[in-house]
């Protein structure tokens, strides 16, 4: 078998083109971002991070590119490659200065001007990145009929053999990048449906709705969701994925994308889309694989950080007084430790060994609860009945689920009282979560307490005071809502910062166990040998990459979309 | 920079302006159709209610629209040279050069970082290339010239070390710095006390004649107006409406707009009985919601059907002289002079007994004199010293004074959010002064209900109206469940007149004056017989103002209510209240019916607030009187009388006695007291305030 090309049979018809109008677009786009920041309009609050985000992806996007042209198999692509590239772009953003310098002087609005080209040469990828796909996958079958006529209709191979060639001839005319986007299919699929939903109904839908006004608002949420709804068809259906995330295949180790599985069998998917790691693992499987964890513990470990933040940063900015001075102290303490140093403490064995992570759990998984009960009992102190019904409803199922979470049965477990101990946390994911959350709480407090103070001065929690409201009433129903706008903005990006957290746990070490396939392990994995294997660590870094920046974006949209009415 | 010289036509000329807001939906007009002239020296008011594109028109003139607004027609000429025309360089050299803006908050306007001295010498030196030293010459003389006490202290201190008043002042010495022709204020005393705004409109019209500066004045107070400028422009809805000499305008309006702005605020002539106010029906249109043909024609009076909901109306002239300008189809045919119908009279409610008396009640807090280390030395702030008063069922009783003079913490420690110093507050008898809200029995908690100022902020803004009011319900243990609740929200909803519909609406979608009226009827929801009122109206547009106030004296009529008014506006006072209590610096400084207080003698302090009050109506004169320097910190109160640094009236008292001594409470009638030490015949001999008509022609 050959090993797949990027582009597939008629990449070398396109990939020219496509070359030509991606350096085009990165050109203008530099061009009328640095134009934008000279003028210092409104553009220019593209954050730095953003900006920085978008031209990685575009580097790393553009060596494969470039790789899949140039490189005789497949994706080969030496780092003197990458730093020809890298000098190339330098090269490109000088050329963009000069540029945006000379139009400055003779066009009224050169950064507009930049901006409309930018635009084009944009649609113009587009444009055709969907003409190759649709010649592509419109004539998959030529290689395989040119081989069948080969054959006499005597001497026809058996019915297996015709069909199996069928399959692999057709893989290979559609290339790695066709074929990457054939497997995400079903994540397609959902986000066409979410988008038409959600724009349909866009005016019925509060702030959700109003995120599909803005342009950067929906690219944001669109890089999120993919990532969603990668790690719910992979973690739940498990679909998308190729490999088994620790499946090994011999003679694969470290090859690049697009190779042929040496013996593959029937049932097997004969190729490593994006070449195979030093243990002769499927990359493109694993960073799919990897995306469930990350999925699942950045969201629900920023929502304990937010819990313990609101619930002691509520207090702290309605009282202010000593209990504030206090726990800003405390915050502050927390703050002034180096992030990771913290978690060295936490996760070296002989602190892991007095059960101090365990005992953190304890407090901190307490909050949720602690938060749920008064918001119900602040809201119906005066109707006892509904108050007890809800609290059986609410705390109930949450109780149970917090002593099974800090329950544990394993033999190094200090805490195992309860007798429903129905699922046990992996020791390192909790020490991962009880980290993260610990050291993103203070932050939040500092944030929610800020808010209580300025939102503390409003009629209407006079008005509350004067009918004689409770005091965590007020807190909880009439500031905490009115805070909302910044809380949510403020929650996305620490997904994000809690992504990249979990992303620079692993890479040191931390945390998850080695053979974990979330992204940060993998990219430290990939780092040992990245100056003569790049391929490997490039896809984990890259979908990292994207996911922080989608977040970034929807919380910019979020931001820009909630100042408006 | 050089200015325009050698001109003599008029200073702005703005014709046939046309202002629109682009957002994603729609163009937003927010000004249409705008013409007006200034010539030199001339001060031209222009009046509208808030949103009717006043400010528009002072950022179109400055050209400074923001990055969604845009100029969509017409011309604007300063000195005869169209802006449009004028490069980016030449439109920077005439804002700050030649056309000066002052804003409603001084603070937006200063640097905070930077002295005021340097900041004042940056203009001149800029602008015109004078040195430093010239600079700080004229720097020195402005700000001897806006009234400043010690201006060498004052170009020496920062923006946050002076008062509002004083910050105010700074601002129009910066913009008299380059000795601009043409000034626009926009609302530029909002943000003051009357007092204080009495004393900086006074500077305005006195340097506006020193400098020969035109003046754009813009303000929503028709009082004002009349006491600054020359003529005037009304505004509705991004037109204007009527323009014309300020005494025509005043005495023979030619537009139903202008007419029912007149009738809806209280003059000090007229009594309640025979000029009752009256409100403009229904809301001021959104820019994209206006109707075909007249803007105004939901809510006026005259309108015909067929005739005032056609086409777009142009200006008329109404004597063919072309000085007074009128977009009305209907003004030849209106009755200008016929009386105002009263839709029924109404009967104020008897005066019942005793609720509510707070005898020498005092509140005092306890700061730290050294705000970094918290501890040692404790200062006292005496925000409220000895109040007595009593209030009756159905009594309105106005509690007037500027800020800092203690009405909000007289309100809190009533409501039970502080608990008193010393003195006793009786609620029915019973003591209440040292119970906080939280030991207070919900009966006594929804008897005493408050109505808040801000109608922006007094809603949450995360719930719906409805809840809001039923979650008032719940707490004051009335109805059984919720179903009923429900249905005395209804009834409540329909007690304040409004729709039932607005139950579930949230409260960005109401107006200012909608959510006012929520907050009213959330105030009752306990069956509240004692209702603080915070300046329930004062946020508010004239023309909702008269239907929110009429509303609390008819729920006051039903329920019986006391009503406890705190305001600064007398006008309004005059007009709904039965007994008025002044006070200053946590002082009462004169308490008595409202006849009694509006009449001499007064105490100064009093006269000095009747005085300051501008009133929109050209046969009234007005003793003038104007207060030097701004109202004392209460953390720094002066010895003896607290109104001794401003009092007019000081000389007239023998020795050192102002100074030295708190003046004693004394009675001059039954039931009216004040708190002053001039004698008796220098308070037998003082003089009315205001005279009307005949009277003043005398
Ligand atoms: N919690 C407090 N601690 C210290 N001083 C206070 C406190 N509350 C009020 N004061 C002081 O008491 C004085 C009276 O304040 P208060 O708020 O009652 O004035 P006000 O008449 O309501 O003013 P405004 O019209 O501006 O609201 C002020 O000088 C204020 O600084
Ligand atoms: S044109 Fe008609 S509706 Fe408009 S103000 Fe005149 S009478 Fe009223
Ligand atoms: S006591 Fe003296 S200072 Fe005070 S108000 Fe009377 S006259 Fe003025
Ligand atoms: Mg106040």
């Amino acid at each position: 078998m050959e090993p797949l090309t990027w582009f597939g049979a008629y990449g070398s018809s396109f990939g020219p083109l496509l070359l030509v109008l991606a350096t085009l677009a990165i050109t203008c786009g530099l061009c009328a971002a640095l134009l934008a920041f000279i003028d210092n309009t409104p553009r220019a609050s593209f954050s730095l991070f953003n900006g920085v985000a978008v031209l990685l992806l575009l580097l790393v996007g553009f060596t494969y590119v470039y790789g899949g042209l140039t490189g005789a198999e497949g994706g080969a692509m030496p780092l003197s490659t990458l730093g020809w590239m890298l000098g190339t772009l330098a090269a490109l953003a000088v050329f963009a200065a000069m540029l945006a310098w000379f139009l400055d002087n003779f066009f009224d609005n050169p950064a507009a001007f930049m901006g409309i080209l930018f635009k084009w040469a944009i649609y113009g990828v587009g444009a055709v990145v969907v003409l190759w796909l649709v010649v592509t996958l419109l004539w998959q079958g030529a290689a395989h009929k040119e081989w069948l006529a080969g054959f006499d209709a005597a001497d026809m191979p058996p019915a297996e053999e015709i069909a199996r060639h069928r399959y692999i001839s057709r893989l290979e005319s559609l290339g790695i990048l066709a074929n990457v986007a054939i497997r995400f299919t079903p994540v397609w699929i959902a986000l066409v449906v979410l988008y038409g939903v959600s724009i349909r109904y866009k005016r019925r839908l509060g702030l959700y709705g109003k995120l599909f006004d803005s342009v950067i608002g929906m690219i944001g949420f669109g890089l999120v969701m993919f990532w969603v709804f990668t790690a719910l068809f992979v973690g739940v259906f498990d679909m998308i994925a190729t490999h088994a995330a620790l499946e090994q295949a011999s003679g694969m180790k470290n090859k690049l994308p697009g190779t042929p599985l040496m013996r593959a069998g029937p049932e097997e998917f004969p190729f490593y889309l994006l070449g195979g790691d030093n243990l002769a693992r499927d990359i493109f499987s694993r960073m799919v694989y990897g995306s469930t964890i990350v999925i699942q513990i950045a969201p629900l470990a920023t929502l304990f950080a937010f819990m313990v933040g609101i619930t002691l940063g509520l207090p702290a900015g309605y009282y202010s007084g000593k209990l504030d001075t206090a726990l800003s102290f405390l915050a502050n303490l927390i703050l002034a430790f180096p992030v990771i140093l913290l978690f060295y403490l936490l996760v070296t064995p002989e602190i892991v060994q007095t059960g101090l992570p365990q005992y953190m759990a304890m407090v901190l998984f307490l909050f949720p609860l602690v938060f749920m009960g008064v918001l119900i009992q602040s809201r119906f102190r005066t109707q006892p009945q509904k108050n007890v019904i809800w609290i059986a409803v609410v705390l109930i199922p949450l109780f149970l689920l917090y002593a099974a979470a800090i329950n544990d049965g394993g033999p190094d477990s200090k805490i195992r009282f309860w007798p429903l101990d129905f699922f046990d946390i992996p020791p390192g994911i909790l020490v991962v979560f009880v980290a993260v959350v610990f050291v993103n709480s203070p932050t939040v407090f500092r944030i929610v307490r800020g808010l209580v103070m300025d939102i503390q001065t409003r009629d209407y929690v006079a008005a509350a005071q004067t009918r004689g409201e409770r005091p965590w009433y007020i807190m909880l129903w009439e500031i905490l809502p009115n805070a909302r706008g910044p809380l949510i903005v403020d929650f996305c990006l620490r997904i994000g910062y809690t992504t990249i957290l979990l992303g620079t746990l692993g890479f040191f070490g931390l945390g998850l166990p080695p053979e974990s396939p979330d992204w940060g392990t993998t990219i430290n994995e990939g780092r040992k040998l990245l100056s003569i294997y790049p391929h490997p660590a490039l896809p984990p870094a890259f979908a990292l990459l994207s996911l922080v920046l989608g977040l970034n974006l929807l919380a910019d949209g979020l931001r820009e979309e909630s100042l408006k009415d | 920079m050089p200015k325009i010289h050698d001109y003599d036509g008029p200073i702005l000329e703005i014709d046939k302006l046309s202002i629109s807001f682009f957002t994603r939906l729609h163009e937003i007009p927010a000004v249409m159709d705008f013409s007006v002239k200034v010539s030199p020296g001339e001060a031209v008011g222009l009046v509208g209610e808030s949103g009717c594109g006043k400010s528009t028109v002072a950022l179109g003139v400055m050209r400074d629209l923001g990055k969604n607004g845009r100029i969509v027609g017409g011309s604007v000429k300063f000195k005869g040279r169209d802006m449009a025309a004028l490069s980016d360089a030449e439109l920077r050299n005439l804002r700050g050069n030649e056309i000066a803006m002052i804003y409603q908050e001084p603070m937006a306007s200063l640097n905070p970082a930077m002295r005021i001295g340097k900041q004042l010498m940056e203009v001149p030196m800029i602008h015109e290339g004078l040195s430093e030293h010239e600079s700080y010459q004229r720097a020195l003389e402005v700000v001897t010239d806006v009234k400043l006490p010690d201006p060498e202290r004052i170009l020496r201190s920062y923006p946050h070390q002076l008062s509002g008043g004083q910050q105010q002042r700074i601002v129009i010495a910066m913009a008299l710095m380059s000795k601009p022709s043409l000034l626009i204020l926009d609302e530029p005393t909002t943000a003051l006390d009357v007092t204080v705004e009495a004393a900086v409109v006074e500077l305005v019209k006195d340097l506006g004649k020193k400098y020969g500066t035109s003046m754009l004045f813009i303000s929503h107070n028709l009082g004002l107006v009349l006491e600054t400028c020359d003529r005037i422009c009304v505004m509705y809805s991004g037109e204007a409406v009527e323009r014309g000499d300020i005494e025509t305008v005043f005495n023979n309006m030619q537009h139903p707009y202008t007419q029912a702005l007149f009738r809806s605020i209280p003059l000090p002539g007229a009594d309640k009985n025979s000029r009752p106010l009256v409100a403009i029906p229904g809301n001021f249109p959104l820019p994209h919601e206006r109707p075909p043909g007249c803007n105004f024609g939901p809510r006026c009076d005259y309108f015909q059907a067929g005739l005032c909901d056609q086409d777009d109306i142009t200006m008329k002239d109404v004597d063919g002289d072309g000085l007074h300008e009128t977009r009305c189809l209907r003004f030849r045919d209106i009755d200008w002079n016929a009386p105002i119908t009263l839709a029924q009279t109404k009967t104020k409610g008897e005066i019942g007994r005793v609720v509510l008396k707070m005898d020498n009640l005092k509140k005092y807090y306890e700061v730290a004199a050294n705000a970094l280390f918290g501890g040692g030395e404790k200062r006292v702030v005496k925000a409220n010293e000895t109040l007595s008063f009593e209030a009756r069922e159905s009594e309105t009783l106005a509690i007037v004074g500027e800020s800092g003079c203690g009405k909000s913490t007289f309100a809190k420690v009533l409501m039970g959010l502080e608990t008193a110093t010393d003195g006793e507050i009786l609620l029915d008898g019973k003591n209440i002064e040292q119970i906080p809200i939280d030991k207070r029995d919900t009966k006594t908690v929804a008897d005493i209900q408050m109505v808040f100022q801000n109608p922006f902020d007094t809603l949450n803004p995360s719930m719906a109206v409805g809840s809001q009011i039923m979650r008032a319900l719940d707490i004051f243990g009335i109805g059984k469940n919720d179903a009923e609740r429900r249905t005395r929200m209804l009834e409540l909803l329909d007690l304040v007149k409004l729709p039932r519909e607005f139950a579930d609406r949230m409260p960005r979608q109401l107006s200012g004056g909608q959510k006012q009226r929520v907050g009213i009827a959330r105030a009752f929801a306990g069956g509240a017989r004692i209702v603080v009122a915070d300046e329930p109206v004062s946020a508010l547009d004239v023309s909702v103002q008269a239907a929110v106030t009429d509303l609390l004296m008819e729920i006051q009529r039903n329920e019986k209510t006391t009503l406890l008014f705190i305001s600064h506006d007398l006008s309004i006072v005059r007009y709904l209240s039965d007994r008025v209590m002044v006070m200053y610096l946590g002082h009462v400084v004169e308490l008595g019916s409202t006849d009694e207080v509006f009449s001499p003698p007064y105490h100064p302090y009093t006269e000095a607030l009747l005085s300051a009050v501008p009133i929109a109506d050209t046969h009234v004169t007005k003793k003038h009187i104007v207060l030097e320097g701004d109202i004392p910190s209460a953390m720094n109160p002066p010895s003896g009388c607290p109104f001794q640094t401003r009092c007019g009236w000081k000389s007239r008292v023998p020795g050192n006695l102002c100074e030295e001594e708190v003046p004693p409470v004394r009675q001059l009638k039954p039931g009216h007291q004040i708190k002053c030490h001039l004698s008796d015949e220098e308070l037998a001999n003082m003089e009315p305030v205001i005279k009307f008509g005949q009277e003043a022609a005398e």
